[in-house]
């Protein structure tokens, strides 16, 4: 690695709340900016940056990594929700005061890349009680080493419904856009569907978004890059392994 | 620094100058009955006795084995730790909880444990010697002096002895011409000429009970007038000023209005409500888990990177205000499964509209953990919110260390809060109109 003074490097910045002074607030590295209108990170907030910590941490138990990675995706299914559209709607209040609110509009489901993406369920869930979940398998090909669709089962109205697609690592982008092209294929129009996952590499998010420019991508932060692995650099190793089996 | 301090506003909580009331009088002269006459009649939450044998000094072995043969004066001023008394007094006139030794007869010496006193309505201080140190009867507000006959004196002596004590007759009368006789005539008697009121014949002197109790109320009513006034002198000053930038609203987004739509729809159902509660309750405990402190930590990847991130400092606990705040459980318990939890319960008076605090458990050494959440869904008048905060700061916790959680507040009572208590932060989700009639409770508990 000759090159090492070249590879880039994630930002680092004072994480707090703003009442506080600059030099009172820790310095961490932070989601990396990118040129995209499409990508939403969430905010870098000093507890989510503590959460993320946790879970890339190598000694952290599997207890602890499914708790921590859990309030991560609960918060990144609350940001996804907010894309979703709504209408004006007003209510009474149990104490007699009108509140000029929204109504939720359209329909929604959850759409899993197995076997991590299922891992995500549990907080959309905590979200949307009833929500349904359909299920794509899609593995590397080892002949080719491209991926392959091995399964799916989706509802069948999926094309009249929003679609939540659920990978937590979010490193090539192979899988999610074979995915993608799966949900297109079913009728979903690429502007109905969010990409939530918690770590992102910036050269996946790159081609990805390139590829299909409605999709709205919502992770909670963008790493430095990625290995000749294609592992996510620092990322947090084998998502599923350690929410599964590890 | 100055610029805090000049803008801060005061409150005074309705436990501050605590009402004491001193009541000696002859060993056997019927002072605790009388006490407990004027507890009884009170019919107050919070009326405190405290009894001077609490203040008993330990013994040495020499004046031990004095004590168990009878032979030890308990009945003159030397036995008593009259500076401990007077600091735990001014502890309660202050506010302040107070740690009160136990004092045990059968050992003649003080027990590890010690009882506490936080936040009393009324005080009263009885023992033979209640109005004998001019320290103490600087602190007292009323000061009672028990006569009875030296026969039915004695008589109630020996009977209390033998029954609650264990001592034998002969033992008790030995005392009494050994040391209590001359002492009453030497110490006891000459508090007579301090007292307010000298009651005569104890619990039969119904006149003078009845002269107590409304002293005492008088008293009462016109502190809770104070208080309410102060409350509402806290308000007028602070109407028009903009928030404080310690006051952390949620951002107000689509999902967030859309679930504040359900949960303030009259029409929703119990089921719904409590779904899209819990669901808020989680966002606004994340929120308010940002206000807490973080140090730099640098772990290692399982791909053997390195990342330079944050973990929390210290414990962080919670303190619910109950009955409404625990509706907030359930969003704590996802964020901090195993956070330690304290709960008071404040009332409002519905006679008054005045907060009255009824219970209180904290955990234990609060004061050093380092970020203490307060959970309360409403901030109306922010009378409990004060008292709340108040509450925890008597306990040793830091203001700059409360972060308060709530769903809806009225800007009076955000500004209340935060002008008394300036490093406090507030964490809401909305802001509506002042005065708001809590309900959000009722709909979550369904009573």
């Amino acid at each position: 690695m000759a090159s090492k003074k070249e590879e880039p490097q994630s930002p680092k910045q004072c994480v707090g709340p703003d009442y506080r002074p600059e030099k009172q607030k820790p310095t961490a590295t932070v989601s990396t900016e990118v040129d995209f209108e499409n990508v939403h990170t969430l905010a870098q907030t000093p507890q989510l940056i503590a959460l993320l910590t946790m879970i890339r941490d190598k000694n952290t138990d599997r207890a602890d990594f499914i708790f921590y990675s859990n309030r991560i995706i609960r918060l990144l299914v609350e940001e996804g929700l907010n894309h979703l559209p709504v209408v004006e709607h007003t209510v009474t209040t149990p104490v007699g005061r009108t509140y000029a609110g929204v109504m939720f509009q359209g329909k929604i489901c959850g759409v899993s890349i197995m076997r991590a993406g299922e891992a995500m369920e549990q907080g959309l869930r905590d979200c949307c009680r009833s929500v349904r979940i359909g299920k794509i398998l899609i593995q590397r090909d080892e002949e080719t080493s491209l991926p392959k669709l091995f399964y799916d089962k989706l509802p069948e109205d999926i094309a009249e419904r929003w679609v939540l697609l659920l990978d937590p690592m979010f490193a090539t982008g192979g899988s999610a856009a074979m995915a993608v092209e799966v949900l297109k294929s079913r009728g979903v129009p690429e502007d109905r569907i969010l990409f939530l996952n918690l770590i992102a590499s910036p050269e996946g998010v790159t081609t990805f978004c390139k590829k299909f420019p409605q999709l709205r991508v919502i992770t909670a932060f963008i790493d430095q890059g990625l290995d000749e692995k294609n592992y996510i650099v620092p990322g947090l190793g084998d998502f599923g392994d350690r929410f599964y089996t590890m | 620094m100055a610029n805090t301090l000049s803008t801060r506003a005061h409150y005074s909580p309705p436990w501050a100058d605590v009402s004491i009331i001193g009541i000696a009088g002859s060993s056997g002269s019927g002072k605790s009955t009388l006490s407990h006459a004027i507890v009884s009649k009170l019919n107050l939450p919070w009326v405190v006795i405290l009894s001077m044998d609490s203040f008993y000094k330990t013994l040495d072995a020499e004046g031990s084995k004095r004590a168990f043969n009878n032979e030890y004066d308990f009945d003159s001023p030397d036995a008593i730790d009259f500076d401990v008394l007077v600091d735990r007094l001014r502890d309660l006139k202050a506010g302040r909880r107070a740690e009160i030794p136990i004092y045990s007869f059968a050992k003649h010496a003080r027990e590890i444990e010690t009882t506490s006193i936080y936040s009393p309505h009324v005080l009263i201080l009885e023992g033979i010697f209640a109005l004998y140190d001019p320290r103490v009867l600087q602190l007292l507000d009323m000061k009672i002096f028990c006569e009875a006959d030296a026969d039915t004196c004695l008589s109630r002596r020996i009977l209390r002895d033998v029954e609650e004590r264990g001592r034998d007759i002969e033992g008790c009368i030995k005392q009494w011409f050994a040391f209590v006789k001359p002492n009453f005539e030497r110490y006891v008697e000459p508090q007579r000429k301090v007292a307010d009121i000298i009651v005569p014949r104890g619990v039969e002197n119904r006149v003078a009970i009845t002269m107590v109790i409304q002293y005492i109320e008088r008293k009462l009513f016109e502190k809770s007038k104070a208080h309410r006034a102060e409350l509402k002198k806290l308000g007028q000053s602070s109407e028009d000023d903009p928030l404080s930038e310690k006051v952390l609203l949620l951002e107000q987004t689509s999902q967030l209005r859309g679930m504040n739509t359900i949960i303030q729809d009259i029409d929703t159902s119990a089921e719904d409500f409590i779904f899209y509660f819990d669901r808020l309750a989680t966002l606004l405990v994340e929120h308010a888990m940002n206000n807490i402190y973080f140090r730099e930590t640098t772990v290692v990847t399982p791909v053997g990177s390195k990342y330079h991130g944050l973990a929390a400092i210290g414990e962080t606990s919670a303190v619910v205000i109950l009955r409404a705040g625990s509706v907030f459980e359930c969003g704590l318990k996802r964020v901090l499964p195993d956070c330690r939890t304290g709960r008071l319960l404040i009332q409002s008076n519905l006679r008054t509209g005045e907060p009255e605090l009824h219970y209180l458990k904290l955990p234990e050494n609060i004061n050093t953990h380092d970020s203490v959440l307060i959970l309360d869904p409403q901030m109306s008048s922010g009378g409990a919110a004060l008292m709340a905060v108040q509450v925890l700061r008597d306990h040793g916790v830091e203001e700059e260390r409360i972060v308060f959680v709530t769903y809806f507040a009225g800007k009076l009572a955000l500004n209340r809060l935060t002008k008394v208590f300036p490093s406090v932060k507030v964490v809401v989700c909305s802001v509506v109109a002042d005065f708001e009639e809590r309900w959000i409770e009722k709909r979550y508990f369904g009573c």
